[in-house]
């Protein structure tokens, strides 16, 4: 088992490493002079030629990308000359909106979508299945902020029963954290929800037709423990890759989300950063997301280890 | 395996490939949810061909005597803080996301295609192309696509190629499994063995599997490059106004979501109507051409 | 035999809609087990012996849409009219069921001790820890090593012949007085084939079971039934005890299948028996006699009617208009006139 992680962890490298290269790539795309763009058209030569020494713009390409990654692997990830301060103080900052806003959102969608899915399953071409297949499809059809401004058009405006927007941190309490975020967390979960919920919906189809099945029934097992124990566990592994990737998808569509209800999560200093050309800060928290995505990966894998014995003993 | 027994012989009789193809329409049709995708993809296509005919206003021309004016008889879906004609902004609207789309996925369907072909047949080739695929992949959509989007400015052509950039690794992933699969094949070790040249192999042989799965994808990449391009004017980081996409206009309506809630509402029907005809239309493919799919529902 | 059996078939119709129309895959069939006999159930591929055993049981997805006709009596009631929790308390219970598959049978997440333990938790309402002594014990049984451990594998860690026998302990669990044995042995090498086949003889004797063996082999038949039933396209065509049917067969159908035994006896120079032509579909069931298509016999009347299931001697039942006619012995060149008389009766 410690030989598979480690084999795991290890086949990750490369992808980090391309992961690096592409992020700064993009940042390094900016046609013409950064330092210009940076201070915009008033600035003096002076200035600018400051600023490009201070980013280090006179270095050939390579050299930058190396001061970079050496900087990154030291926990370094630059700094921003808008906020004045480290990139990774910035980020840590913006940290706690994000962290809560996507986990609340990806346990509203687990929640419903995985019941919603078995039931679904077990009820093939029924009204009920096609009223749920219905709604997912829509789910998977509906820009997140546009779900969002409709919540805020329908409870903040109209019945006045949430604020529009802003932010609380959990530590003014949880009801008034939930509050304020609950709103958020329902807009952002919904695609991802629709989408576990499709899956979890043809998993379960595709795992009710084997025949450990017609063997679980032949036993005399009831409906619900021929479901849930026999059947969603098997059905469990394409879910869980699903609900992997929903993570990072969330991660990402923090950015609008908190854009729409102005949290001060990482999504709006992205944001921001872009309309400032902050662009040490984008670059900062693009890899981080990204990083963060292939470690919640891992965690997959790990987790169909803990599901699937075949994979438990054939790696170990 | 029916499509490759038939290349390999070279015998694809008219009739035979003509009795293929009824049957798939049929059932095409069959399919209600699919013809329902296709009814409003071609709807939309046809108010994007058709806009300056269905609305009498510019969607650039400022009305100041009728700002925020709600609904009405002479205005459909009411106007804007500028005093222009939601409805026609609505209208061109969908020619941003429909020239968008199209772009992103005729870009897409060409280089994925070329790199998942060349992927699966040249081993070496694979392990560099799959590893800058999954770092490529290792972003989220949104987050690469604003990336590029800092870099290059706000403009329309550069949405387009941020999306590309974005989504040709998954069609060259779905390309290069189905060019895997056949390549796989006995008889294409036999091909090999008997002295075929690549080139043939790969598009005489491998190409046409290809192309289910590469429709399929295309499909729902049309739609999610709508929805992003709209996330991404909405932010600010896409089409820049006074050019209307329904991002946009969704941005100028969100400071004035109380005052004129019609800003909001309306182009984001527009939207919802495109994307849940591509994902319907997708489905339906699906179920048509990946037989895999087709098996698990019955 | 006059004891009232234990399982009694009556008229029984199974019928499930498919993509092109509803198609009735078991057609009026009628037999019973008795306590302690083994009943064999032969055809070819699609003949309904495997629709036979799940309708018994009712083994069909609740939306597969598929309708049961007639009765099932088993034990003094009626398993096809009573509800799904009644059923469910005899299903692993008092009739159990073996599969053919053993790897896609058990499921591929859950040791085999926990599948085996659950069919005694829920009907004997025993304890964890009682259970799973008891697991062990039948695994004991069963003849797998070391069972103490094993009742922590996973499928996947254990042989073909260890997973059938894993199927077979399950199936054993709960002391049936009915077990359905769906192509238990095919699946598995030859030699394992036997040691299988012996293990379920034995505990049949045990526990005084009554046993339905589906299979497409007759050597098993010959070796483990004491009667035989033979299927073709949804109906029994012939029964019969099974030295009769070895014997002296009187449905064209049943020489085929004999005459298509694979035989290590070194004498028999002529090649192995193929039944000519192809079983029809379901979709198209003839009008008259369902074999006759395939028949070296057939005539007009065959084409034309389909023959009932009528008595032919003590135990014996044949579906044929010309049972009386033929004498059936190995031996015969049937196929070249098959293939002419199909041709112009039939064209």
């Amino acid at each position: 088992m410690g030989k598979y992680i480690l084999k795991r962890i290890v086949s990750l490298l490369p992808v980090l490493l391309v992961v690096a290269v592409v992020d700064f790539i993009i940042i390094h795309l900016t046609p013409g002079d950064p330092a210009a763009v940076m201070l915009g058209s008033q600035a003096t030569e002076e200035e600018l030629a400051k600023l490009r020494d201070q980013l280090g713009l006179n270095l050939p390409i390579y050299s930058q990308f190396g001061h970079w990654i050496l900087g990154v692997l030291q926990g370094n990830l630059g700094w921003s000359i808008f906020m004045d301060m480290p990139v990774t103080q910035a980020i840590w900052e913006h940290l706690g909106p994000t962290v809560s806003l996507t986990l609340i959102a990806e346990v509203i969608a687990v929640l419903f979508a995985i019941p919603l899915g078995v039931m679904a399953a077990n009820r093939r071409g029924s009204w009920m299945d096609q009223s749920f297949m219905m709604l997912a499809l829509l789910g998977i059809s509906l820009p997140s902020f546009w779900i969002g401004l409709n919540l805020i058009l329908l409870f903040a405006v109209q019945l006045n029963w949430l604020p529009a927007a802003g932010y609380q941190p959990l530590s003014s309490g949880l009801a008034n954290h939930l509050k304020y975020l609950i709103m958020p967390a329902v807009s952002l979960g919904i695609m991802q929800g629709a989408l576990i919920a499709r899956m979890t919906r043809s998993s379960m189809l595709e795992v009710l037709n084997e025949n450990f099945i017609r063997t679980a029934e032949a036993k005399g097992l009831k409906l619900r423990v021929v479901t849930y124990k026999h059947a969603l566990r098997n059905a469990m592994i394409p879910i869980v890759t699903v609900i992997g990737l929903s993570f990072a998808t969330l991660i990402g569509g923090a950015v609008v989300t908190e854009t729409v209800f102005n949290i001060p999560g990482i999504g709006k200093l992205i944001v921001n950063s872009v309309l400032r050309r902050d662009y040490e800060v984008i670059q900062g928290a693009v890899l981080l997301i990204a990083a963060a995505y292939v470690l919640i990966n891992l965690l997959v894998d790990l987790l169909y280890a803990y599901i699937d014995p075949r994979v438990r003993y054939d790696k170990s | 395996m029916e499509t490759s027994s038939v290349t390999i012989t070279g015998t694809t009789t008219a009739s035979h490939a003509r009795g293929r193809r009824s049957i798939l329409i049929r059932r095409f049709l069959a399919n209600r949810l699919a013809v329902t995708g296709s009814i409003l993809v071609a709807c939309i296509a046809l108010v994007c061909l058709l806009a300056p005919l269905l609305t009498s206003y510019d969607p650039l021309e400022m009305m100041v005597q009728d700002r925020l004016k709600p609904p009405g008889s002479s205005h459909w879906f009411g106007t804007d803080d500028f005093g222009r004609d939601v409805f026609s902004r609505v209208v061109y609207g969908s020619r941003i996301s429909m020239l968008v789309g199209f772009s992103v996925v005729a870009i897409t369907s060409a280089i994925g295609l070329l790199f998942g072909l060349y992927s699966a047949y040249y081993r070496r080739l694979d392990n560099l192309l799959m590893r800058i695929n999954d770092g490529l992949m290792a972003f989220p959509a949104i987050l690469l696509a604003i990336a590029i989007m800092a870099a290059l400015g706000p403009k329309m052509s550069n949405v387009i190629v941020a999306l590309s950039v974005v989504y040709t690794p998954t069609v060259a992933r779905a390309v290069r499994s189905a060019a895997i699969t056949v390549r796989e094949q006995t008889y294409i070790e036999a091909i090999r063995a008997l002295g075929g040249k690549a080139q043939r192999i790969i598009w005489r042989h491998m190409a046409p599997n290809c192309l289910s799965p590469l429709i399929i994808q295309a499909t729902f990449i049309f739609a999610y490059a709508v929805i992003i391009e709209a996330s991404l004017s909405f932010l600010g980081a896409g089409t820049p106004p006074p050019e209307p996409s329904w991002g946009n206009i969704l941005n100028d309506g969100r400071t004035l979501l109380k005052q004129a809630w019609w800003m909001t509402v309306f182009p984001g029907i527009a939207i919802m109507i495109t994307v849940l005809g591509l994902n319907l239309l997708g489905d339906g493919l699906r179920d048509l051409l990946d037989p895999h799919t087709n098996k698990a529902k019955r | 035999m006059n004891r009232t059996p234990l399982l009694d078939v009556k008229h029984l119709r199974t019928r499930f809609p498919t993509e092109r129309g509803e198609v009735t895959a078991v057609d009026g069939v009628s037999f019973q087990v008795y306590a302690g006999e083994t009943v064999g159930l032969v055809g070819e591929s699609g003949c309904g012996k495997s629709v036979t055993s799940l309708s018994i049981l009712r083994l069909f997805g609740k939306h597969s849409g598929t309708r049961l006709e007639g009765e099932i009596n088993f034990e003094g009631k009626n398993l096809l009219t009573m509800s799904l929790e009644e059923i469910q308390k005899i299903r692993g219970n008092r009739i159990s069921m073996i599969f053919q598959d053993p790897m896609s049978s058990l499921n591929p997440v859950l040791t085999i001790g926990d599948q085996i333990a659950e069919s005694i938790i829920r009907h004997q309402g025993a304890s964890k820890k009682a259970a799973l002594e008891k697991t062990v014990e039948m695994l004991r049984l069963v003849g797998i090593p070391s069972p103490e451990q094993r009742v922590f594998d996973y499928p996947h860690q254990l042989s073909g012949g260890m997973r059938q026998r894993v199927m077979i302990a399950m199936g054993l669990s709960c002391q049936p007085k009915l077990l359905i044995a769906d192509e238990p042995t095919t699946a598995l090498d030859v030699t394992i084939q036997a040691q299988i086949l012996d293990l379920m003889l034995e505990v049949k004797e045990r526990l005084n079971m009554g046993m339905i063996l589906i299979t497409h082999d007759l050597g098993v038949v010959a070796e483990v039934c004491s009667r035989v039933l033979v299927m073709y396209l949804g109906q029994i065509v012939e029964e019969a005890p099974v030295e009769t049917l070895f014997e002296h067969p009187k449905h064209p159908y049943t020489v085929g299948l004999l005459r298509s035994i694979p035989t290590l006896e070194g004498n028999r120079s002529e090649k192995l028996h193929v039944i000519e032509g192809m079983v029809p579909s379901l979709h198209q069931i003839p009008q008259g006699c369902r074999f006759a298509q395939r028949c070296p016999y057939a005539d007009r009347l065959c084409f034309d009617q389909a023959p009932d299931l009528t008595e032919a001697g003590r135990d014996h039942k044949v579906r044929c208009w010309h049972q009386d006619k033929l004498s059936l012995e190995g031996g015969m060149e049937l196929a070249f006139e098959t293939r002419e008389r199909r041709e112009t009766l039939s064209g």
